[in-house]
């Protein structure tokens, strides 16, 4: 994980290499305002809802209830930052978890290893999305939806008429164990997120994969030329978010302790609006990591403080959607790179100051 | 697009192209028939072949609108919770009320107008990404669904409704009445994208927006439009749904993942998904080959877990034979 400080760079190019770096290394102003938003909800939930932060440990707990969403958030931004999109991470979630279930059950194998093929098992799925993305160069879109379509059948097929259930508790801890310090309790689904975090953040921005993502998505065409193997990124970007749909799978099958083939569908909708939430682009060469890590905790914890505030399943994905919108709406209108009603609005604010000096000088002769 | 590619691009709007790929939707369909038809004579017999057709109504009625979306480069996820809202507000009134079905179609277009108009604002004048705001109002809308129907599920609606979704219009003519709908709703939706300036426009669009834009053309209108279009073709879907199954769900649509699908279809049919192109016939015919092989699968006794899978694979196959033509000529 290296930075090739230039990677067959013009002069010219270097400016603007460095001008990237430097925006990718800064926290930039969508991912302070997120950043705030979180304290602000963190704060807001815990003073007014009684249960949502009485002692660190059992709000830390609360994670493990959208980890497996921030999970394979992180995965699905690698492929969002190329310019295509992943449908097929549920499905891929289900099929792993579900395959990783059965070589347990069925076959005696231990569950780690198990677990190990299952990961496997999603990279492979990754890479069929890739094969069929560039060696038959059909839409990302298209492509993950026909293979969650191929996989949804295969998880059902493999899961059989009754699903495997009652696993090991070493490895149900995975999902909703904890590890104990006295009193302090902090939990595993963390432990396995917060390294991923900054795995995934330090090869966004520090090394030269991450880079080339980036630049793949902002202009595919303009990487080839300058000697970026595309075809390569874009199936590593694939076959990590396979691999990361499957670690969510076998996460989501250990706090269920039961690996069921319909296990990944509620993933996809909710980890795309976190990655959108959190500042990506979802044309692709735009966004940062940071900004996905701090939308998977806000939408999370925003939903679970309004479930343990009383408010129904439905009206919380409701409000999820309302906020996915109202948040790029308001990017938009801030924003004065878009054009539209943000740079209307702007104009309009801006035009007497302009036309102030202008006016006077035509005024003066 | 570059001035080399512009013969290609008028073909693509001449009729001689489109029919191509409608020859080729109708071959494979009729192939597929006639040999499953061969292996078991049921499948061909006049019950199955009627089951098939009107099988492909409501989801023919969703694609017609998202072709529309898709081809002025845009994507409406929202319509599988349209079509939902629309059928359960519309039946549970029916059922509880008693709304005749004459008064039903203005409501259900009402909904799919103001629905879809949402879509096309948000889109349009706040320059959200279309798959964003889609997947936003998909949850927001199918919130409304489960809202309003407060646990409570349609499934006694008048016979006027059963008569409308499974009958003929002319007792003579053996032709079920939603087949005729279809087939009159798609002769204007073609006849307003191939005719009218508005339709002309939202190619321009999805071919290149800004370009459009200079070009004078009303970018931001045309756009709303288009959704609010497709909003209400999904809620006469939804309408259609209703009258057709006799019932409706929370799950209605959604469930059926009909946005997919309604995707899937119209890139069947030969719409591009960059935009600049679509073909109405297309995606009705693509719909039918849809149904003929659901249904085939069912005839040959496929177990009912690789349905799914099927369809993933028709999907590939389709993208990848268009794909595969398109080469060639250019």
């Amino acid at each position: 994980m290296s930075v090739s400080p230039t990677v067959g760079a013009t002069p010219g190019d270097d400016l603007t290499m460095a001008k990237r770096r430097r925006r990718l290394f800064s926290l930039g102003g969508w991912e302070l305002s997120l950043l705030v938003l979180l304290i602000i909800v963190t704060t807001s939930f815990g003073l007014g809802v009684p249960g949502f932060f009485d002692n660190l440990s059992g709000f830390l707990a609360m994670t493990s209830n959208f980890l497996p969403f921030g999970i394979v958030a992180l995965g699905l931004s690698l492929v969002i930052f190329t310019g295509g999109i992943d449908l097929s991470v549920g499905a891929t979630a289900s099929l792993a978890a579900v395959v990783a279930a059965q070589l347990w059950a069925t076959m005696g194998l231990n569950i780690w290893v198990a677990s190990l093929l299952g990961l496997a098992m999603g990279g492979l799925l990754g890479g069929i999305n890739a094969a069929v993305i560039v060696l038959l160069r059909i839409e990302p879109l298209i492509a993950t939806l026909a293979t969650s379509f191929i996989y949804t059948s295969a998880a059902v097929a493999v899961a059989g008429d009754s699903p495997p259930s009652g696993f090991p508790d070493a490895f149900n801890n995975m999902g909703s164990g904890a590890m104990a310090w006295g009193s302090f309790q902090f939990p595993y689904q963390l432990l396995i997120f917060i390294p991923l975090a900054v795995l995934f953040w330090l090869l966004v921005t520090r090394s030269a994969f991450g880079r080339k993502l980036v630049t793949v998505g902002y202009n595919s065409e303009a990487a080839r030329y300058s000697g970026i193997r595309v075809p390569r990124v874009l199936a590593a970007a694939y076959v990590i978010s396979g691999m990361m749909a499957a670690l969510a799978g076998l996460v989501l099958s250990a706090y269920y302790s039961a690996a069921r083939a319909d296990m990944g569908d509620v993933l996809l909708l909710t980890t795309i609006a976190m990655v959108v939430l959190g500042g990506v682009s979802i044309f692709g060469g735009e966004g940062r990591m940071g900004g996905v890590i701090v939308a998977v905790l806000l939408l999370g914890l925003l939903r679970q403080g309004m479930l343990i505030a009383g408010f129904s399943d439905m009206v919380t994905s409701m409000l999820t959607g309302a906020i996915l919108i109202g948040s790029i709406a308001i990017r938009n209108i801030f924003s004065t790179r878009v054009g539209g009603f943000g740079k209307r609005l702007l104009a309009l604010i801006r035009r007497p100051a302009i036309a102030g000096p202008d006016a006077t000088r035509h005024d003066a002769p | 697009m570059s001035a080399v590619a512009m013969p290609s691009r008028r073909r693509a709007i001449a009729p001689r192209f489109t029919m191509t790929r409608e020859l080729t939707l109708v071959a494979v369909t009729v192939g597929l028939t006639i040999t499953v038809g061969l292996l078991n004579h049921d499948f061909v017999g006049a019950q199955n072949l009627r089951f098939m057709l009107l099988n492909s109504v409501v989801l023919s009625l969703v694609a017609l609108g998202q072709t529309l979306v898709i081809a002025m480069r845009g994507i409406d996820l929202s319509v599988a919770p349209i079509l939902g809202l629309a059928a359960m507000v519309c039946g549970l009134l029916a059922q509880t009320h008693g709304l005749s079905l004459a008064a039903a179609l203005p409501l259900a277009l009402c909904i799919g107008l103001v629905l879809g108009t949402i879509n096309g604002v948000l889109v349009a004048t706040m320059d959200i990404p279309p798959i964003v705001v889609t997947l936003g109002t998909y949850s927001l809308y199918s919130g409304l669904t489960f809202i309003y129907s407060d646990g409570t599920q349609v499934d006694a609606v008048s016979p006027t409704f059963a008569a409308f979704g499974n009958g003929h219009l002319l007792d003579v003519v053996p032709i079920p009445t939603p087949v005729v709908v279809l087939l009159v709703i798609l002769a204007l939706c073609w006849y307003v994208l191939r005719h009218t300036g508005f339709g002309r426009a939202v190619l321009a669009i999805g071919n290149n927006a800004s370009a459009a834009y200079a070009a004078g053309l009303p970018v931001t209108w045309v756009r709303i439009r288009v959704y609010a279009l497709s909003g209400m073709l999904a809620a006469f879907a939804g309408l259609m749904f209703l009258c057709y199954t006799g019932s409706a769900t929370v799950t209605a649509g959604t469930g059926d993942h009909i946005e997919l699908q309604s995707i899937a279809v119209s890139l069947i049919g030969g719409t591009a998904i960059a935009g600049g192109r679509g073909n109405l016939i297309g995606t009705v015919l693509g719909s039918l080959f849809l149904s003929v092989v659901l249904t085939a699968l069912v005839f040959l006794h496929v177990p009912p877990i690789w349905y799914s899978a099927g369809e993933g694979l028709m999907i590939l196959a389709a993208v990848q034979a268009g794909f595969g033509r398109r080469g060639a000529r250019a």
